[in-house]
């Protein structure tokens, strides 16, 4: 039973990083592009990559991140259903994370299916990351107040 | 006692009529080499680059050495007399020191700090060093002096950003794709402009090239010259939608490619970045296009701004790399002397063999 518990922790904290990783090549995104819109060859300009590696960059992380996060829920539910001999719990921490992999499964689509491209995919991707914060700040908050059941 | 003596002409001092007489290709070093070894310099280096034809030394006799090395070129040059002696410059240590530090950096080329230079010393010396023509001394000087020409490239702004209009657009368009091998590029018009700026492209990897130009005939000799494919003319829109980069440099009244235009173009492109490059004027591309996201356009007022933005820090840059080779000069010095001086007390072989 812990070995699942630990794939669970394991896989969400390895889609969070995946997530960090695409909002910071999405952010150094913004910023090459910026300069480019601009016409600036600063320092900036010539130590940043390309925008074609960091978009690169920021697809494999939100891919990577998203199937990550799928997987860690899936074991969840089940480490869930083996303690509580539910599939659903209602809890803060449960709909936070379905939030979370929704808001990437529809930033990937767009992304692959290439409907968004370029800036917007980048702002989509630090935005997405706010996101996780804001959901893994708060839950980890509302659980120290208690347990919260709706 | 060794000393370094140098004895050279460059384009400062020289027409390329006598620096052309001058230059050594790769099959002249051998029997060059032999030469000077023939000549009593067995420590010798030939540095022969389009702007400069430069012969370094180490030895214990620099009076004679030098013109030794004077005649040496005179020689090769054909030179009757007095003809070209006012190009010929001559220097000792240190300033012989302080020349190929400041060469090997970039501060004393034509083009301020660009990075060829520093690849040809380094050939300059490998193929001395095949030939046995470097010793202690030139072996020192030159791999001291070549990375001193490293630390000025990474620590300073010296090599960055391009010097011509060409360059600059490649590298906006690097900063844009990355490695542009995978990318299209069209090239609108066959003028010499646009022409000189995509051999550049094509140097730097980019090898799906299309042209269209008004005159087909024309498009198709351009193409060939290049390995490219013409395209009508007729198809324009079509191409756009195809291509990664666009170098228009045609000669127009009306732009070729308006701002709506472009816009509806992306959505078929799905957003696929566009980098455009106007080398036209007037100006082949309507500048609200710019506005549009993923495109990137650049006109021949913007590459020049940054042609000259790149040179007032290159002669910024100049300063702080000068005080980095004082240093590296005066490091180099000291350590000279001192090997000198440890020859100097070392017994010789004929001692060693004589205290037996």
């Amino acid at each position: 039973m812990s070995l699942w518990l630990v794939l669970h922790i394991t896989c969400v904290l390895l889609s969070y990083a995946a997530f960090l990783v695409a909002f910071g090549s999405g952010a150094l995104f913004l910023l090459q592009e910026r300069q480019l819109k601009h016409k600036q060859m600063g320092l900036l300009f010539h130590r940043l990559p390309a925008l074609g590696t960091l978009d690169r960059i920021n697809v494999l992380a939100i891919g990577w991140g998203f199937a990550l996060l799928s997987l860690g829920i899936a074991v969840g539910a089940a480490v869930g259903h083996a303690v509580t001999g539910r599939w659903w719990n209602v809890d803060l921490k449960i709909y936070g994370a379905l939030l979370l992999w929704a808001v990437y499964l529809a930033l990937w689509l767009l992304r692959v299916r290439a409907t968004l491209r370029g800036r917007t995919v980048a702002v989509l991707s630090v935005l997405g990351f706010g996101l996780a914060l804001i959901i893994w700040l708060g839950v980890n908050h509302a659980l120290l107040l208690g347990p919260l059941t709706l | 006692m060794a000393d370094i003596v140098l004895v050279g002409i460059n384009y400062r001092t020289a027409p390329i009529e006598l620096r052309e007489r001058l230059a050594f290709r790769a099959e002249h070093l051998a029997p060059a080499y032999a030469e000077l070894q023939g000549a009593g310099l067995p420590e010798a280096l030939i540095l022969s680059t389009c702007n400069r034809v430069e012969l370094y030394a180490g030895t214990p006799a620099p009076e004679a050495a030098t013109r030794r090395m004077m005649t040496f070129l005179q020689l090769r040059g054909g030179f009757s007399g007095a003809e070209g002696q006012e190009s010929f410059y001559a220097y000792r240590e240190p300033r012989a020191v302080q020349h190929l530090f400041q060469v090997v950096s970039g501060l004393d080329s034509m083009v301020l700090g660009e990075a060829e230079i520093l690849h040809q010393v380094k050939q300059a010396y490998e193929w001395a060093k095949e030939h046995g023509a470097t010793g202690k001394v030139l072996n020192g000087l030159f791999q001291k002096a070549l990375n001193a020409g490293k630390a000025v490239r990474t620590q300073t702004a010296i090599g960055r950003g391009g010097m011509s209009v060409g360059t600059v657009a490649i590298e906006l368009a690097q900063k844009i794709f990355g490695d542009l091998r995978p990318y299209t590029v069209l090239l609108l018009g066959a003028g010499k402009i646009g022409e000189v700026t995509l051999k550049r492209l094509m140097a730097r990897g980019a090898s799906q090239v299309r042209i269209a130009n008004r005159s087909a005939d024309r498009a198709a000799a351009v193409a060939r010259r290049h390995g490219a494919r013409a395209v009508p003319w007729e198809h324009l829109e079509q191409q756009l939608i195809e291509a990664d980069i666009v170098l228009a440099s045609c000669s127009v009244e009306q732009p070729l490619v308006t701002g709506e235009q472009l816009h509806r173009l992306m959505s078929q492109r799905r957003q696929r970045p566009l980098c455009l490059i106007d080398l036209g004027v007037p100006r082949n591309i309507e500048p609200s296009a710019g506005r549009a996201d993923n495109v990137y356009l650049f006109d021949i007022d913007d590459l020049q701004e940054l042609v000259a933005h790149h040179h007032g820090q290159r002669q910024q840059a100049a300063g702080d790399a000068q005080t980095i080779l004082d240093h590296k000069v005066r490091c180099f010095l000291a350590w000279h002397r001192q090997q000198e001086r440890r020859a100097a007390c070392a017994p010789s072989a004929s001692e060693l063999v004589g205290a037996r």
